[in-house]
């Protein structure tokens, strides 16, 4: 075993919760509202159920092959070369998000706060604290997480010092044109909730695993309601306009005011953000990295780390050069290629893994 | 020797990830930074427009502190203001007159002249809303004349005139109207938009010409992101009625039956529903206020002890906020035709296939539409005087 480290239930549904919510709140409001108007917190409550859906393939592959991530036993459920090479597939994949959220981080940064200072320094310095974490293995990636999640939910409170702006009126008329509006708009979220299969990378290192089950269930749950009353905030606050601002989590926050002069605390939330998005970024990390040692038959994961660290940077830049194209490629492409990935073929392999233990080979 | 080099190294690398923390090239002192207090947008006689800026000086805060303070009228802001094509243009250009960096972090008000105003706000808007740092949160004002006079003026009782119009705002008067919502406003269905309209009050004989204050004067009505007309304090009462906005009221009225005299109540709690509705093909806004609040002057011989005459009192009242309603119906319907109480959401909200089919006529429906009202007064407590003051007992109209 490459990992020796032990994480419980609890360590693993917090380090999942921000890895879904902190990117999905700066963009999933204003892009569901695009297409779902003003039913686009149905959306994100439709878009939970690949969360679920995902956490469940995960779950029951885990049950075939304990102790053992994707990357090995998608070796044995499929033909060796064959997994081999979906092996790399889900490296290539992690690899490539892990940059594409990487740059999501940086470009709001720079958007919001840090406009003069050179992209790769606000890149490359989340990422080496990340490798630091990585480097450490399972065990520092779930303790930061669980302490930073704590800290990372807690502005989720903040915005009930908005409920005296808010316009109930908003939310009707509740579906004018059908469930097809919310349907649509459910189609980005849902790519962030299929991120939950990543669950798979941690099962093996579970303590004790029907609490690995019931905290991927709250997990999920809490991401649901997070992202359903945030947009459900946005909507009541800034009616249609949501969908042509940038980051409406960022004018919300901003629009806060308690009395006259508790107001503009806007930065230190996003401080807190930052945080979750620490997790978000060491949890994807950490996935590539024990893939890879894994997939390469390593003892060990710290010869690959700082090498995929600098890969990730390399990713940042190449795939998406400016703030259209992340969103082109949120709204465009992740929204199949990462349910494709995380859902879609983990069920393919769950069902071949299926049939082929109920007909065990003759030989 | 191999361990020294080990901490050596670990030191080297701590300081190396200590320069991650500073920030160098955002790092942004405050003495750097000029501190937009309030902005004012007018019409440039060419194409353009000219931009003033409020700029607030922290040293002449600083000297002031030290001796008597509360006087106010000292001058802590300064106003600069460039012409250019548009807000970006005319910052780049201020900029040139200012020794600090612009930051508009701490603008709490944006004035709008009038003139300005008539010609449409759309283009400037986008600005405000596309820089990160105009807060949505700041109010927004049409000035009746130029909006740069309102920021050269040194109100006695405030710091400075920026300050003055954020409370006054926040008295809610008139309209409160920040920067979200009137952004929300111009792109709403509705497409309309409503402002606070500022006028100034000039300075008593012999002060300086900077000693007037501003204050509300009405309400600057849009019609797309044009301003095509405002009406008075009065009207805007009406407007407030309508779109469940009001909170404090003094009604003064002289009842019907009274031989003279006014009274006046003061209605502090409302319960306002707008309802729209369609019967039969008709488009009617049901709009039912229950409101309730003291007696406050009582001008009349009546006892308002006594339930009849209470009752009405409480409506001549109703009367009053009716034909206030009427009022601003009359002009805002009726007259500038600009849905600026917001009945398109209402329908569209409550009915949104009929919204559907006459939403590109809205125009055409939108005067058509009967407001009916239903208004209950309450006054709940006399005062501190039951009977009428100081008339004699047997005047009393008790009866």
């Amino acid at each position: 075993m490459i990992e020796k480290g032990k994480i419980s239930g609890m360590q693993m549904g917090f380090m999942m919760y921000p890895t879904v919510v902190s990117t999905a709140i700066l963009m999933v409001p204003s892009v569901t509202e695009k297409y779902a108007h003003n039913d686009l917190w149905i959306s994100t409550l439709l878009a939970s159920l690949v969360g679920f859906i995902s956490m469940y393939i995960a779950y029951q592959l885990h049950r075939l092959y304990p102790n053992q991530t994707v990357i090995q036993y998608s070796v044995h459920i499929i033909p060796r070369l064959a997994g081999k090479v979906l092996g790399l597939l889900f490296l290539f994949f992690y690899l490539h998000s892990t940059g594409a959220v990487v740059r999501e981080y940086a470009d709001f940064i720079s958007d919001a706060f840090l406009p003069q200072t050179p992209m790769i320094f606000i890149a490359s310095s989340l990422l080496l604290l990340s490798a630091f974490s990585v480097r450490y293995g399972v065990e520092s990636v779930a303790r930061s997480a669980f302490i930073f999640t704590i800290i990372f939910a807690f502005p989720v409170i903040f915005l009930l010092l908005l409920i005296p702006d808010l316009t109930p009126g908003n939310i009707l008329p509740v579906m004018e044109h059908g469930i097809l509006p919310s349907l649509r708009g459910a189609i980005v979220p849902q790519s962030w909730f299929s991120e939950f299969f990543m669950i798979s990378f941690f099962l093996p290192f579970l303590s004790d695993i029907r609490k690995g089950r019931k905290w991927g269930l709250i997990s999920v749950f809490a991401a649901m309601i997070s992202l359903t009353t945030i947009n459900l905030t946005i909507l009541l606050l800034f009616g249609d306009r949501v969908s042509g601002m940038s980051y409406p989590v960022l004018n919300a926050f901003r629009y806060i005011r308690m009395g006259v002069f508790f107001e503009n605390f806007e930065a230190i939330i996003m401080a807190i953000w930052i945080l979750g998005n620490f997790v978000k970024v060491s949890v994807f990390y950490y996935s590539a990295s024990l893939g890879l040692a894994q997939w390469l038959n390593l003892k060990d994961i710290k010869p690959v780390v700082l090498p995929l660290g600098i890969l990730i940077i390399i990713f940042a830049y190449w795939s998406l050069p400016s703030f259209q194209d992340v969103t082109y490629y949120l709204t465009g492409t992740f929204a199949y290629y990462g349910p494709l990935m995380q859902t879609i073929i983990p069920a393919c392999l769950l069902s071949i893994a299926f049939v082929r233990r109920k007909r065990p080979s003759s030989s | 020797m191999k361990h020294k080099a080990l901490i050596v190294g670990r030191i080297a690398a701590l300081l190396g990830i200590l320069q991650m923390l500073c920030g160098c090239w955002d790092r942004t002192e405050i003495n750097d930074m000029a501190l937009v207090t309030a902005a004012a947008i007018d019409k440039d006689e060419r194409d353009g427009i000219e931009l003033s800026l409020q700029v607030f000086m922290p040293r002449a805060l600083g000297s002031n502190s030290g001796g008597s303070q509360g006087g106010g009228g000292q001058k802590l802001t300064l106003v600069r203001s460039s012409r250019g094509q548009n807000i970006a243009d005319a910052v780049s250009k201020i900029q040139t007159k200012l020794p600090r960096k612009v930051f508009w972090g701490h603008c709490k008000v944006f004035v709008l002249g009038e003139e300005f105003a008539r010609k449409g706000v759309r283009e400037e808007m986008d600005f405000l809303a596309r820089h990160p740092q105009p807060r949505e949160r700041a109010y927004m004002f049409v000035s009746k004349g130029k909006a740069i006079e309102t920021l050269n003026l040194l109100p006695p009782l405030e710091r400075y005139s920026a300050d003055m119009m954020r409370k006054l705002s926040e008295l809610k008067i008139g309209l409160k109207v920040t920067m979200k919502d009137f952004i929300i406003m111009l792109g709403g269905d509705s497409k309309a938009a409503a402002l606070p309209m500022l006028d100034i009050l000039p300075p008593e004989e012999g002060e300086q010409p900077s000693q007037g204050v501003p204050y509300i004067a009405g309400t600057a009505v849009f019609k797309e992101d044009k301003l095509i007309g405002d009406i008075t304090l009065q009207t805007t009462r009406g407007v407030l009625w309508l779109t469940k906005k009001m909170e404090k009221a003094t009604i003064t009225v002289r009842p019907k039956d009274a031989k003279s005299g006014f009274i006046t109540i003061n209605p502090n709690h409302h319960v306002i529903h707008q309802t729209p509705r369609i019967v039969n093909g008709k488009w009617q806004v049901l709009l039912s206020i229950q409101t309730s609040g003291d007696l406050v002057q009582n001008g009349t011989n009546w006892d308002p002890m006594n339930l009849d005459l209470l009752h009405a009192m409480e409506a001549a009242v109703q009367d009053s906020i009716k034909d206030k309603i009427e009022l601003a119906l009359d002009e805002v319907q009726k007259t500038m035709k600009a849905d600026i109480l917001g009945f398109a959401e209402d329908f569209h909200r409550s009915y949104p296939r009929q919204w559907g089919r006459v939403k590109n006529r809205w125009d055409e429906v939108y005067p058509t539409i009967q407001v009916k009202t239903d208004i209950h007064v309450n006054i709940r407590r006399p005062g501190l005087s039951t009977v009428p003051v100081a008339i004699p007992e047997d005047e009393v109209k008790k009866k």
